[in-house]
């Protein structure tokens, strides 16, 4: 037993990472062609305009549903939101934000395209925390236009096209599509003022996207709706990343691993509970931290992954010549 | 006294805004100023204008008081509507002057306020419908009111009205309990006061540093003048109804308000208002009590149904707390009076949130105009506004969760203050059902009452059904018509006669029933020589309709006069074929006409799976002559056709593909084409765009309506009927649809243009800014010498 935890502890976590994000991307992207169909309520951005999707992204059914009129939606139709959401839920707290870090295959592709900026060789850029702490509500308000946006329809203050409005902007439907060959999506919507606005936004989004993912790790995610939505649900998730503040010596080393900045992981001693809303759970963190025990990663309270100091030298002379051109 | 103060950040004082308005004392003053100038002014226009040209009065009165503002605030901020209550305002200079005696102990006494509002206010309402809501009639009431208050708060000390004589007092008493507002103290300033500022600038008497301790606001009324005399009075956001979750000392009164309120408002409203206005009206038991005694007395102008339904009304849901509570007491081997007042206090949501969804929904279909336009009259403007909602709008269905949250919360206060009990848990857990007898009552008699007009219907007297039966006829004599061998009968999924301003669709219905299956409800029509558009008034022909799963059934007609139509049920996912198949003969030939409507239901269910034989076209054995749309390789439920299609099209005589049937697809817009089949039967059509809107008028969902009309001649002898004829002319109809194709809106060449200068213009202003931030290495170099 010991000698099992002993491995996962010292297991370089990026390689892992880089196969099961292969393999859900694989399943997300091109499940259709395997006829695997994992249902419309995934927690992930596997968008449904690719045609062969193996899984949909949750908020399509769930903009659809929501912009029912209002005295369908409260009546029977009910159900069907209830049972969407719930499957969504069952989907989620098994494996918390880890949907993010390791099955999302719009995070993929940034992944991905941050590797190829490094073979570019281009430096990246953070943040100040001001602009941090500005920018990380824009995704609340994204969600509220997710959930308020298909109300409106519903109760005839909105026209149709605003049905998915988050769709129109999502730079997922352009660029998801493309690895099917389809690129239908890139065009702009003329038929009313507000599809040919929202089209637009869109588009725009998606050059934002790509040139975003040049200059900023994970760039997207940091203003990603589903990861609020995430958020929201996320006490109640299986998979925890927790924190033992009393060993944490704020060495700073996790912080500065951290794709999305977020600076509690380092600054917080005090809560157990370290997932924060901008989180991806890519376990990077756990994986860079010197102490023993600090970082941890629990499934139902039992710890399954654990920051070690042997784990730490051993990666740390695996990445050492990683982190020189980073 | 305190000065100065660190507030905490729930604290509404510290708040910018909210803190103005809650604080600031010129702007409350100037308030409580301007609404008892506003009282006055409508009383004297209340008795000046005594027509019904006089909205303003009933616009003050019954638009905003009663019950807007107050079922709005009471459940949120609590008592504010008593905070800027123009009797209280007065009462308090009038007390300061006044003789300040000690009220005697029977008129100390709850119960006075309660039954003036109870059978004074609502008892005579249902017994003379009206007669309180005339600009005299509420004038006068009011005058009334203000004489007794200010007679009252002369005489007698601490205000002493609001508390036992206004009939309102313990109404916003009660129901405040259920706000997000608590005003207390704060603590650790309040252990050091010697001088008790807050409760000598109580204009009633009371003592707010004890608020907090005693879990009760007592009477306070947010007048505010407490928080002017001292900064250590706090006014803060709480959980909502949470000093219910705890002790305090409970008063009867108000578990009796709870109940003779709900009573005597909504399950009276239900009974008479609601189930009253239904088909089933004169079944129930208050109509059949009304009528029984009108055999023996004679009423006068009293409403006997109304009478009858209010007494029920508080005889059945008094019954129902008491019983419910006497079997619960028993369960939990307590006293009956304690679990009964103590627990009765869960009642309190259930009249006040189902009120308050009743008034927002008046508020949008009828009480802004009131307002806005009674305001306008009151000073002399004359204004018309639309209403914010029509009746029916769908969106009006959201203010029904209000009972829901209701019930919920009453159920969740009872099991807050079960809590409280000390009793046995599985004895807690037995009498939980009991105690929430009223609840349960209060539910069922809104189901009962959806139940009843949904199975009933509305009385006919309503004006709704009376508009449609005028609609129908007055239309349908001119185009309901008999069908001739020459006329070409096809589908059409519009009433030919219905108007498009009929205010209500058919499809609404009360509450959450909805039908299960949907049904498709379509018209047979034919145009006749002047292009003018016919129903038929009685179909002779055989209709048949082949489901999804190839069954073939015959289907009947509409009953009821007027414009004849089909309908037919889809339980499945997949094509519906209907056909309407006749014959006649005449001059020697035999017209067979055909029309048939194919359509597809779809309900976006995952579970539906593609069958490719049962979806493909199929005609039906009864049908002689028939054209079938062939479906194209790759057809799923999302199929639709759009302008630039080709569609083929395959005409069928007896089963088998034939040559030469002339198809001619024609537009709505009157564009038409002919094609012969060829060999293999089949005609391909090119769907044009025909389509040419305003740019800004463009609808991507425009339907661009056409009809295949099939025809063949065939030479051959028989007999129909026993009538020969020498030749059959067969005839066949299919209407469909398209919508514009995506090319007529949707660009990509400003797509790509979007997005790629974004990219650029973002590129190359962030390679700018990189250039212009960085800074080259320099050495810095240090002269040790000095």
């Amino acid at each position: 037993m010991k000698k099992i935890r002993d491995f996962i502890n010292r297991a370089d976590i990026s390689k892992f990472r880089f196969w099961i994000q292969l393999f859900f991307f694989i399943i997300f992207i091109y499940g259709g062609y395997f006829s695997i169909n994992l249902g419309n309520s995934i927690p992930v951005f596997s968008c449904g305009y690719d045609k062969e999707v193996g899984g949909m992204c949750y908020f399509l059914p769930l903009q659809h549903q929501l912009a029912r009129p209002l005295d369908v939606l409260l009546s029977a139709a009910s159900i069907s939101v209830a049972i969407g959401f719930v499957t969504f839920l069952l989907w989620f707290i098994v494996f918390n934000k880890a949907w993010c870090g390791y099955a999302c295959p719009l995070g993929t592709m940034q992944d991905w395209l941050t590797g190829l900026r490094k073979r570019v060789g281009i430096s990246y850029s953070t943040y100040t925390q001001p602009q941090f702490n500005k920018l990380k509500k824009i995704k609340y308000i994204l969600l509220a236009l997710v959930i308020l946006a298909p109300i409106g329809v519903g109760l005839g203050l909105l026209g149709g096209e605003w049905r998915t409005a988050f769709c129109e902007i999502c730079p997922g439907r352009m660029i998801t599509p493309l690895f099917v060959g389809d690129t239908s999506q890139w065009s702009l919507d003329f038929s009313t003022k507000s599809a040919a606005v929202l089209t637009t936004i869109g588009l725009i989004f998606t050059g934002l996207f790509i040139v975003g993912s040049f200059i900023k790790k994970r760039f997207f995610c940091f203003f990603c709706p589903m990861s609020a939505m995430h958020y929201i649900f996320s006490d109640v998730a299986l998979l925890k990343l927790r924190k033992d503040g009393d060993k944490c010596t704020k060495c700073g080393d996790c912080y500065n691993v951290c794709d999305m900045q977020i600076k509690d992981i380092a600054d917080d001693v005090q809560s157990t509970n370290i997932l924060r809303d901008d989180c991806i759970f890519c376990m990077k963190c756990v994986a860079a931290c010197p102490e023993d025990d600090v970082l941890y990663v629990d499934f139902i309270n039992y710890p399954i992954f654990k920051s070690t100091k042997g784990g730490f030298t051993k990666r740390m002379q695996m990445d050492s010549l990683e982190k020189k051109d980073d | 006294m305190v000065n100065f103060i660190k507030r905490d950040n729930d604290d509404i004082y510290s708040k910018p805004i909210m803190g103005f308005l809650f604080k600031n004392q010129k702007f409350l003053l100037t308030l409580k100023i301007v609404v008892l100038a506003l009282f006055l002014y409508a009383l004297y226009f209340g008795f000046a204008h005594t027509g019904k040209d006089n909205t303003f009065t009933y616009a003050l009165f019954w638009g905003i008081f009663w019950s807007l503002f107050m079922v709005a605030t009471l459940p949120t901020f609590g008592r504010i509507f008593c905070g800027i209550c123009p009797h209280g305002f007065m009462g308090k200079y009038i007390t300061k002057f006044g003789l300040k005696k000690k009220m005697p102990k029977w008129m100390q006494n709850r119960y006075i306020g309660l039954f003036l509002l109870v059978f004074g206010w609502w008892g005579i309402y249902y017994m003379f419908p009206g007669v309180y809501r005339t600009p005299l009639g509420t004038a006068t009431l009011f005058t009334v009111m203000t004489l007794i208050s200010f007679m009252v708060y002369f005489v007698y000390r601490d205000m002493s009205y609001c508390k036992y004589i206004c009939p309102i007092g313990v109404l916003t008493r009660a129901y405040s309990k259920l706000s997000f507002t608590w005003l207390g103290t704060y603590k650790s300033a309040c252990n050091e006061c010697k001088t008790f500022e807050c409760a000598t600038a109580c204009p009633h008497g009371l003592k707010p540093f004890t608020f907090d301790s005693r879990n009760s606001m007592t009477d306070c009324t947010l007048c505010m003048d407490c928080s002017d005399a001292c900064e250590a009075v706090s006014f803060k956001y709480k959980k909502p109804s949470f000093s219910l979750f705890s002790k305090f000392q409970i008063l009867k009164a108000e578990v009796w308000a709870y109940i003779l309120i709900l009573a005597s408002i909504p399950i009276t409203m239900s009974f008479h208002h609601g189930i009253g206005r239904s088909n089933a009206a004169d079944d129930m038991i208050w109509s059949k009590t009304a009528e029984f005694f009108k055999g023996f007395m004679s009423f006068g102008s009293v409403d006997p149904i109304g009478l009858f339904a209010f007494l029920y009304a508080m005889l059945f849901t008094i019954s129902a707390a008491l019983i419910g509570m006497l079997i619960a007491s028993k369960i939990l081997q307590k006293d009956f009076s304690k679990v009964f007042y103590d627990l009765g206090y869960s009642y309190a949501p259930l009249f006040i949130l189902g009120s308050l969804a009743h008034s927002l929904e008046t508020f949008f279909m009828r009480g802004y105009k009131q307002i806005v336009e009674g305001f306008a009259h009151g000073f002399g403007f004359d204004l018309h506004v639309l209403s914010l909602a029509q009746r029916g709008d769908s969106w009006l269905h959201v203010f029904g969760l209000l009972k829901w949250v209701a019930i919920t919360w009453a159920l969740i206060i009872l099991y807050k203050r079960m809590k409280l009990l000390d009793a046995d848990k599985m004895r807690k857990i037995i009498a939980y059902p009991f105690a929430a007898s009223l609840i349960v009552f209060f539910l069922s008699v809104n189901m009962y009452r959806a139940y009843i007009i949904d199975t009933y219907g509305r009385a006919s007297g309503d004006h709704r059904s009376h508009k449609v039966m005028k609609n129908f006829n007055t239309h349908t004599k001119g185009v309901a018509k008999k069908v001739t061998a020459t006329d070409i009968i096809y589908f059409t999924d519009k009433n030919p006669v219905a108007k498009k301003s009929s205010g209500w669709n058919g499809s609404y219905m009360q509450g959450g029933a909805r039908r299960e299956v949907p049904s498709k409800k379509v018209w047979p029509v034919f145009k006749n020589e002047s292009d003018k558009l016919n129903c038929i008034r009685d179909i002779h022909a055989n209709l048949y309709l082949l489901d999804t799963n190839l069954e073939v059934t015959k289907v009947k007609q509409s009953k009821g006069r007027g414009c004849k139509s089909v309908s037919f049920k889809m339980p499945n996912n997949g094509y519906y074929n209907l056909f309407y198949s006749d014959s006649f003969v005449q001059k020697n030939t035999l017209y067979t006409s055909t029309a048939k409507y194919e359509y597809m239901r779809f309900n976006h269910s995952n579970d539906a799976v593609y069958d490719e034989q049962k979806m493909s076209a199929h005609t039906i054995k009864e049908i002689p002559f028939d054209i079938l749309r062939l479906r194209e390789d790759g057809e799923t439920f999302y199929h639709r056709l759009y302008s630039g299609d080709n569609i083929r099209i395959k005409a069928i005589l007896n089963s088998k593909p034939i040559e030469g049937a002339s198809i001619k697809l024609s537009t709505e817009t009157g564009w038409s084409k002919t094609i012969k089949t060829g060999k293999d039967g089949i005609a391909t059509f090119i769907l044009l765009k025909d389509y040419f809107p305003e740019w800004n008028k463009f609808d991507r969902r425009h339907k661009n309506k056409f009809l295949l009309t099939a025809t063949y001649t065939q030479k051959i002898k028989g007999e129909y009927l026993y009538d020969d004829y020498e030749k059959i002319k067969h005839t066949v109809t299919y209407p469909s649809m398209y919508y514009p194709n995506s090319s007529a809106y949707k660009s990509y060449a400003y797509g790509l243009l979007a997005a790629v200068v974004t990219m650029l213009l973002s590129g190359v202003a962030i390679y700018w800014y990189r250039r212009r931030n960085y800074q080259p290495f320099k050495e810095v170099r240090f002269d040790e010498k000095d």
